[in-house]
């Protein structure tokens, strides 16, 4: 078996996959009470309330709870001086090599909710390809990003 | 390095305005279609402002096509093609000789009888704006011949300003003309010409021209008028039906003859020369350094009969339009293959020996698709009953189609490159060397780890964006061997020559 990258994410970034879990249940409670209301001016049966709620409440477990967990902890990335190495995945797990040699750019991002937690993701792209590493503290993703294009000017193509 | 300005020759005004043209004609024939079928409704002079309408545009178009010409100008000047342009607008493009990657040369039928070329400027970036980079509408030939040798010169310039061991005599032993590598015989186009996919090309573009059109066609007299033909019965139909079917495929084997007519390659100064075309002749130009791939497609008729087609990826640029796979070789004898490419890839491995997939991994080839059409299937039997019923032959189709495809799959590689087989429907048989693999991924599922295999996403660069190719449902060791092959940190690093990266 081939070793796993070493590095995770940071910890923080479980609690904002955890926020937009909230966010996308809350779409899926709209919905749900859509449905509840329509229920009620239709037939008002019993059994479509009570399916109508469990669903809500797997939906809210399965995005706010399960899901994240298990994205944060297969998420793995490793840095190294010829190539970079990703974890990730859900239900399929990927496992991505990048050469340093191929790297064309690498850019921070922040949006208003990772910028409340002081986290960054960090994209980098080859000529066909872009991947990104989604929660990161904003002062590692910088100097990530240092690091990476230093690596990825110094690498030769030697084959 | 002279500083006079070029102008276009004066029937680049003429096609400026026949391009203009045929983007109008369309909704031109339409709306005059249209009037003349409503014909006795509306009388008077309102009836005519349409064509009133028309005959200015097509003034001001003319006008425009003139005054475009009249306005375009190009010049050489500090190593650079400057070309300056514009209806109102004055635009100014200066593209430096360096980075130009290749010309290429169109000769249209307006074009031949004054022995004068269309040229295309291509250079590396060229994503962002959809256009070719510069285009000369129309030139003299010699005049074309020249910017060749300004760029080469100032090439040469550059470079040996950089080293200066380069002797300038390098333009002289350039210009040498080589035997073509491959000529298509008549019957090898007569076969493509009737065999190719040209049919469903001719649908969707009517589909197109109706969904772009579909306000100016008056739906309401068709309807009247197909449900009348419904009455004369479903063999006329049926015949029409045919009817249609015949002409688009005559319509169809003419465009692919005319375009591909004497298509030939040769290979010179590390570029790929093609030429093809009957009323239009085209030029074609991808140096070999661009190319990120060669695949080897077959689909299943033409494997039957020992014919295939040889597509080659090629990165930026926009001269296959869509994505940048080009038809290398567009029908050839499976035999002959070999011997072609290695003329023109001399790094290229073409004997390969697949590892195929293991038997285990039949299951994922077809076991979801079965996910959506059983519930279609069910769900199509119970509303059609009983013809829906036919929908249950979708499993055993698919699962052949999925045996086939797991008895397809393969690959193999050596230090230097990867070779991919795989089917969709048509074998594909993909080349590409482990430096233009952009990015690797190794991909597994819940059940395939349960089943020790997975696959492998392979990335190379075609056109402006990527191309992934999957090597699907391998064995898991296979896999991780596939990743530390590709993986820089594991292997030595035997060979020093170095290489442009893309």
């Amino acid at each position: 078996m081939r070793q796993e990258p070493i590095n995770r994410l940071s910890e923080k970034g479980l609690r904002v996959w955890r926020i937009y879990g909230i966010f996308q249940s809350l779409i899926a409670l709209l919905v749900g009470v859509g449905v509840g209301v329509i229920n009620y001016f239709t037939g008002q049966h019993l059994w479509i309330y009570i399916v109508d709620g469990i669903v809500l409440f797997l939906i809210g477990y399965l995005l706010i709870y399960l899901f994240p967990k298990i994205r944060w902890t297969r998420w793995r990335y490793e840095v190294r001086e010829q190539e970079i190495e990703l974890q990730h995945g859900l239900f399929i797990v990927k496992r991505t090599l990048v050469p340093m040699v191929r790297v064309q750019h690498v850019d921070t991002e922040q949006g208003p909710i990772l910028r409340k937690y002081d986290l960054s993701s960090i994209t980098i792209s080859t000529a066909a390809t872009d991947h990104t590493i989604p929660a990161l503290v904003t002062a590692e993703a910088d100097e990530l990003r240092g690091r990476i294009s230093i690596l990825a000017r110094v690498a030769e193509d030697d084959v | 390095m002279s500083k006079e300005k070029f102008t276009l020759h004066p029937i680049s005004a003429v096609i400026n305005f026949i391009k203009v043209l045929k983007e109008m004609i369309v909704p031109l024939i339409v709306v005059i279609a249209v009037n003349g079928f409503g014909g006795g409704g509306n009388e008077g002079w309102t009836s005519y402002i349409v064509y009133i309408i028309y005959a200015v545009l097509l003034i001001a178009m003319l006008v425009s096509g003139i005054i475009r010409w009249k306005r375009f100008r190009y010049w050489f000047e500090e190593e650079e093609l400057r070309i300056e342009y514009g209806l109102f607008v004055k635009k100014k493009r200066y593209i430096p000789f360096e980075r130009i990657q290749s010309l290429n040369y169109t000769e249209g039928i307006l074009h031949r009888p004054f022995g004068l070329v269309k040229v295309k400027v291509e250079t590396a970036g060229g994503g962002a704006t959809k256009e070719a980079d510069a285009e000369l509408t129309a030139i003299s030939k010699e005049a074309a011949e020249q910017i060749k040798k300004e760029m080469n010169l100032a090439k040469n310039r550059v470079s040996e300003s950089e080293d200066q061991d380069l002797p300038l005599q390098l333009e002289e032993q350039v210009v040498q003309q080589r035997k073509p590598l491959f000529r298509m015989s008549q019957k090898d186009l007569l076969i493509l010409a009737s065999t190719s996919g040209g049919v469903g090309v001719f649908f969707s573009g009517l589909a197109v021209f109706v969904s772009q059109f579909s306000e100016l066609i008056p739906y309401e007299t068709i309807y009247n008028e197909i449900i009348m033909f419904i009455r004369f019965g479903a063999l006329l139909i049926a015949l029409a039906v045919f009817f249609v079917l015949l002409v688009a495929w005559i319509v169809s084997v003419a465009i692919t003859f005319i375009n591909y007519y004497e298509f030939t390659i040769r290979v010179e100064d590390d570029e790929i020369i093609i030429t093809r075309g009957l009323l239009e002749k085209k030029k074609i130009t991808i140096p070999l350094s661009r190319i990120q791939g060669v695949r080897i497609m077959e689909n299943p008729l033409r494997q039957l009969t020992g014919y295939a087609t040889v597509i080659v990826d090629s990165a930026g640029g926009s001269m296959a339009e869509k994505d940048e796979k080009i038809r290398l070789l567009p029908l050839i004898k499976k035999d002959q293959i070999t011997p072609i490419l290695v003329q023109i890839f001399p790094n290229y491995e073409f004997e390969a020996s697949f590892t195929r997939v293991p038997k285990r991994s039949r299951k994922f080839f077809y076991r979801l698709d079965f996910l959506w059409i059983i519930p279609v299937a069910g769900a199509v039997s119970y509303f059609f009953y009983p013809f829906g019923l036919l929908s249950l032959l979708l499993l055993p189709l698919s699962f052949l189609l999925g045996a086939w495809q797991h008895k397809t799959a393969g690959y193999w590689m050596d230090e230097k490159q990867l070779v991919i087989q795989y089917r969709l429907f048509s074998r594909v048989s993909l080349w590409v060397e482990k430096k233009r693999i952009q990015a690797m991924t190794e991909r597994t599922t819940y059940f395939q780890k349960k089943a020790a295999v997975s696959s492998i996403m392979t990335t190379i660069k075609s056109g402006v964006a990527g191309s992934t190719t999957i090597v699907p449902h391998i064995e898991k060791k296979d896999a991780e061997s596939l990743m530390e092959w590709y993986e820089p940190t594991r292997k030595e690093s035997i060979n020093i020559q170095k290489e442009q990266p893309f």
